[in-house]
């Protein structure tokens, strides 16, 4: 690039990993893959409601799929649960996810206009939250799901203090 | 309407409002130019017609036809009547305050610190009774905010004055000797360029839909002559479809006419293009988010090109991409768009713009259009730029930047490459796209450093 930046950067060790990254609670873990047991058992029981009413070799073979599928994607969900991370740099936050595709963020505070904690019923009862950092542009993704609910409000706390302190529209 | 906030009772008289900051005077609420429902009327009967179709008419006949719009006609004016009675707006402190709604009243107020830019619009029917239309760009609104339909030109004249003094950001209002509510003073508008019409015209017709527009014709006369079926029902609908589709190059060459850009007292940009509807869109400099510049491929024998501003709030406008003013010039050649460039975002030379293209290896997920691609930082903006056909360029200001992606996909993962994503609240991010990885891990660092510096001096000058 035109000026080289203010450290060494390594092909191997880029520096996202160089900075503090926390993970997002294993707990997470859970609530994704009941999200998709519940998902699967519907599916399967539309596909058996289906093989009883029209007896057909599809209707198990496309069980086998469901169930194949849910599967594989089970496996993945562990890992992209660990591959979620975020790390609070003193001007900006990082968050990166994603196997397949995998995005890193990089949303200065000063840029926020307001920060959204939502959780859902599942994530309530295994007591967790998301908190999303909004910017002026939509395109902007910094969403950290699977925080304690703790820790989700010292993260809200803290982006809103240090958001504070520009109130100009833009 | 009694409901305001805190606020302390400052004496001053109502026709010259104090200092921005501290200024909360109580103001009376204004109501719309008397004529606004009848002109919402006649819009929303060109509406109720367009949607009964042609169809329609030869189904149930003239008469009919007429009875069943006069009476739409009537309710629709009756309900804009009913509108207009309950619709008012005034200004508190650094906010407009708009209350609407019979059944439902909504009152909105809209804080002008985030008021991005004003336009006036004025459609042919506000042209004739001297009328205007005031839009005002917001942040974060969905669509256009509040668009105040109609005042008379003075008065949307005066308000966008006040809106916008009001809306400078304090420390620039503090720096101008002349802060306040000004009257708007055409006259000292310097002027920066004037499109002309003529190239305007062959611009548009160098349009793939221009291009189409014969075969579309030959395809009706073709169909008449083969079902000899002359009705004029039949034409006309035809017509009509016709129009709708392969027309844009005429709408474009009506709604860019007479395409003017001036600089006013304060340095803002002065807008002003429209045929049959004027618009004329007052933009703060520092509102602009980026600027995207376009080579069409037919435009390449004259050497023209095209200029977008991009501005929060249009960018929430769905679909209508011909109905936003994003227009910085619809058609130029190099060196007015170089000047043009220069003046909209200072310190920014289009012909020095350098970018360096990705690493050979891209060519895998580019095999013709690699040598287009491109990304650099100059010490004021990011410039990215794309496109086989129709090349496209854009240019990001460091301190317009509202946070920086890095994305890599399964493809890009086996090349080792990555595309960096640099986002503006304008809706288009400049992308540096497959870019090597370690690469993109420093333009994205390089980046998120620069935009923090440039906010740094950008808040305080």
């Amino acid at each position: 690039m035109t000026s080289p930046p203010e450290h060494a950067v390594d092909a191997l060790t880029p520096w996202p990993d160089t900075v503090a990254w926390r993970p997002v609670s294993p707990k997470l873990i859970t609530v994704e893959l009941i999200t998709r047991v519940v998902w699967v058992v519907v599916l399967l029981a539309a596909l058996a409601v289906g093989w009883a009413l029209w007896p057909y070799w599809l209707w198990p073979a496309g069980m086998a799929v469901v169930v194949a599928y849910a599967i594989w994607r089970s496996f993945v969900t562990v890992r992209a649960v660990r591959a979620w991370g975020y790390a609070e740099r003193d001007q900006d936050l990082l968050v990166k996810h994603g196997l397949l595709i995998r995005r890193l963020s990089i949303v200065p505070y000063a840029r926020m206009q307001f920060v959204d904690v939502t959780a859902g019923p599942l994530e309530r009862a295994f007591g967790l939250a998301t908190v999303q950092l909004h910017t002026a542009a939509a395109a902007s993704d910094a969403k950290v799901p699977g925080l304690p609910p703790g820790e989700a409000s010292r993260l809200r706390d803290r982006l809103t203090a240090l958001g504070e302190d520009r109130a100009e529209g833009l | 309407m009694t409901g305001l906030p805190a606020s302390p009772e400052a004496p001053g008289s109502p026709e010259a409002p104090g200092p921005p900051a501290n200024g909360a005077v109580e103001e009376p609420r204004r109501r719309l130019h008397p004529l606004s429902p009848v002109l919402h009327g006649a819009k929303s009967i060109a509406v109720v017609v367009a949607a009964l179709s042609w169809q329609t008419l030869s189904q149930v006949g003239l008469e009919r036809f007429a009875l069943v719009v006069a009476v739409l006609a009537l309710g629709v004016v009756v309900f804009s009547l009913i509108n207009w009675l309950t619709t008012g707006y005034h200004v508190v402190g650094r906010e407009l305050r708009i209350s609407d709604g019979l059944l439902w009243r909504r009152n909105r107020a809209i804080p002008l610190e985030r008021l991005q830019a004003v336009e006036l619009r004025r459609p042919l029917l506000a042209q004739l009774t001297g009328l205007a239309e005031l839009r005002l760009e917001v942040v974060g609104g969905s669509k256009t905010e509040a668009p105040l339909a109609y005042l008379t030109v003075r008065d949307a004249a005066a308000l966008r004055e006040r809106l916008l003094a009001l809306a400078g950001r304090t420390p620039s209002v503090e720096l101008r000797p002349d802060a306040g509510p000004q009257v708007a003073a055409p006259s000292l508008e310097q002027p920066l360029l004037r499109v002309s019409n003529r190239d305007l015209v062959i611009s548009q017709l160098l349009t793939p839909q221009a291009f189409l527009l014969p075969v579309g014709v030959a395809f009706v006369v073709m169909q008449f002559v083969i079902e000899a079926q002359w009705s004029f029902i039949g034409i006309a609908s035809t017509v009509t479809a016709m129009a709708g589709v392969l027309l844009q190059p005429a709408r474009r060459i009506l709604q860019d006419w007479d395409f003017r850009l001036a600089r006013d007292p304060g340095g803002r940009l002065v807008v002003r293009f429209g045929l049959l509807e004027t618009r004329s869109q007052v933009v703060p400099l520092h509102r602009v988010q980026s600027v995207g510049i376009t080579w069409p491929l037919l435009w390449r024998a004259q050497k023209w090109l095209h200029l977008r501003l991009d501005i929060a709030g249009y960018a929430g406008e769905p679909g209508s991409d011909s109905k936003r003013s994003d227009r910085l010039l619809p058609v130029g050649d190099v060196t007015t768009a170089r000047q043009l460039v220069w003046d909209v975002l200072p310190g920014v030379d289009l012909l020095t713009l350098a970018t360096s293209p990705p690493p050979a290896r891209a060519r895998w997920l580019h095999p013709f259009a690699l040598r287009y691609l491109g990304a650099g930082l100059t010490p004021e903006v990011f410039v990215s730029r794309w496109g086989l056909l129709t090349r496209e360029m854009s240019v990001v200001p460091y301190a317009r930047l509202q946070s920086v992606r890095v994305v890599q996909g399964p493809l890009q993962r086996l090349l080792g490459l990555a595309t960096v994503y640099a986002d503006t609240a304008g809706g288009r991010s400049g992308q540096a796209r497959d870019r090597d990885l370690a690469e993109a891990w420093a333009l994205a660092e390089q980046l998120a450093l620069r935009a923090r510096h440039a906010r740094a001096t950008f808040s305080q000058p």
